[in-house]
């Protein structure tokens, strides 16, 4: 298999209310990760395009903007980890020798409240009130708390973390520091989760231009960031399990794959779709040792400057959350990490790992990136 | 002359109404015959094994709370008028349930606590029927 490297990225800013259209949206993130890139619009030759509420055929619609070349554009639907499942198909077509450069994109537009799934749901399950999304966050975070002790207190510092961390980001949704007691006192929506651990609902855009490594000297890009290894499951039944089962098994093959441990990641974006995520998962990652997210959280250690930066761009809660739109801002800000180009958000020490998990209805990867 | 009002449950894969007073409502699962686990709702297929050698079951009316939590908003369509409490039951079969409870103080909600099925009526049909839907209660 060959190696897969990152050559460019480009967001467009998240945003709860937009005049844009799809199209533009996605237009600006290409034209951005294009131009990181160095890579030309005729030298694509393949584009997958993630989105959830958007018309059939949009990815033609986005990307045919920069030119009717006939590739193949294939739109890619797995909830909230569209976009990562559209850049890694490419990285796999890349990777087995079917194409040298692939676009990436995710594309999204939200109405604002509770969120649907579209489409036909069983009745009963709209009926029964079923359709509760921080619901399944909130039970587990209880749980949590039920075994480990975790506090109201630390769900809500991981709120404060990522939205300091999102005051930092330009493309963030949401630019301004929180306080404990805003993020305490705010309204309830599922116990314990109050309305600022809630990702917001955004619209966005988000692309990445990959390419074969062997053929990354060609363009005159930023420094190439290699994907050096991943996993992808819809889940695996397991009877304790009242999310995902078999995450620690993901994981490590996504370590295996990369050659690496959980201890070598310097810098992780985790799906934080509402904020007492920053604590369960990581222990799912093997990150932080089971029942300890909370302490972490208190002790700072997930913050820009501790020993585990976690959600350095302010995470789904902060950034905001077009969920089609959401895998690849989570490539691209720990691809500007790891090339030192983060700005005031720049984790010290020259990151040289990082780790991505998204997770949606649909499914969950865990992907690792290198310097 | 009053007429006896019929129940219907919201959806007839996912439990029986008593057919008669000295009966029981119940959940219906599947159990696979090849590897032991049992599911809730019922299923053609076993997840844990993919074997299709899956017999009907009646389940345990009891379980213990899992974990839970109150919704303090209502989702679009949603018959159920916040708040309302969301929870996981396991029953002794093995298998969860998410379930609607009945309780929504978080007071009086407690993990691993001890719950029971009820059967409640959640709107009419077209037809003037009750159509009935099942929730979970502290016992």
């Amino acid at each position: 298999m060959r190696e897969v490297v990152i050559l460019g990225v480009g967001l467009h800013k998240f945003e709860r209310f937009t005049d844009k259209t799809l199209v533009e949206l996605g237009e600006v993130a290409i034209s951005n990760a294009l131009k990181e890139s160095g890579v030309p619009f005729k030298d694509i030759e393949a584009a997958y395009v993630g989105h959830c509420y958007a018309a059939m055929g949009t990815g033609r619609s986005v990307v045919t903007q920069f030119g009717e070349t006939g590739i193949p554009i294939v739109n890619i639907e797995v909830a909230c980890s569209s976009a990562t499942q559209a850049l890694l198909r490419g990285a796999w077509e890349i990777a087995s020798g079917l194409y040298d450069v692939v676009l990436a994109v995710g594309v999204e537009k939200m109405g604002t409240g509770l969120i649907s799934m579209g489409g036909e749901t069983d009745r009963y399950i709209v009926e029964m009130g079923y359709m509760v999304m921080p619901a399944s966050y909130a039970m587990m975070a209880r749980r949590h708390m039920h075994d480990y002790g975790t506090t109201f207190e630390q769900l809500a510092m991981c709120s404060v973390k990522e939205h300091k961390n999102g005051a930092l980001n330009p493309y963030a949704q949401y630019q301004r520091e929180m306080t404990l007691e805003e993020v305490m006192n705010s309204r309830m929506i599922a116990d314990p989760i109050t309305l600022y651990m809630c990702s917001p609902t955004s619209s966005g855009a988000s692309a990445a231009v990959i390419c074969a490594k062997e053929k990354a000297k060609k363009y005159i890009s930023k420094k190439p960031i290699t994907i050096a290894g991943w996993a992808l499951s819809s889940g695996t039944y397991a009877r304790e399990a009242l999310e995902f089962g078999g995450m620690e098994e993901l994981a490590q093959k996504a370590y295996d794959r990369a050659g690496i441990g959980p201890q070598d990641i310097d810098v992780a974006q985790v799906h934080d779709a509402f904020s007492p995520g920053e604590i369960f998962i990581p222990e799912s990652l093997g990150l932080i040792p089971e029942g300890e997210g909370g302490r972490w959280i208190e002790e700072e250690k997930t913050e820009i400057n501790g020993v585990l930066p976690i959600n350095t761009d302010g995470g789904l809660v902060a950034r905001g959350h077009p969920v089609g739109a959401t895998g690849i801002a989570q490539v691209a800000e720990l691809v500007w990490q790891l090339r030192g180009e983060a700005g005031p958000r720049q984790v010290p020490g020259k990151p040289k790992v990082a780790l991505q998990h998204n997770a949606g209805i649909g499914g969950v990867i865990v992907s690792i990136y290198k310097r | 002359m009053a007429v006896q009002r019929k129940q219907v449950p919201i959806d007839g894969r996912l439990f029986k109404l008593p057919s008669s007073p000295s009966e029981k409502a119940h959940l219906i699962g599947s159990r696979c015959r090849s590897c032991g686990e049992t599911f809730f709702p019922k299923r053609s297929y076993c997840a844990n094994c993919t074997s299709p050698d899956m017999e009907e079951v009646a389940l345990s009316t009891r379980g213990k709370l899992e974990t839970f939590t109150i919704s303090r908003a209502t989702p679009p369509g949603s018959l159920i008028q916040a708040p309302y409490g969301l929870g996981y039951v396991r029953l002794p079969e093995g298998c969860i349930v998410q379930t609607v409870l009945s309780e929504c103080d978080p007071q009086k909600l407690e993990i691993d606590m001890d719950m029971e099925l009820v059967i409640e009526k959640i709107r009419e049909d077209e037809e003037g029927n009750d159509v009935m839907a099942f929730k979970f209660k502290p016992v």
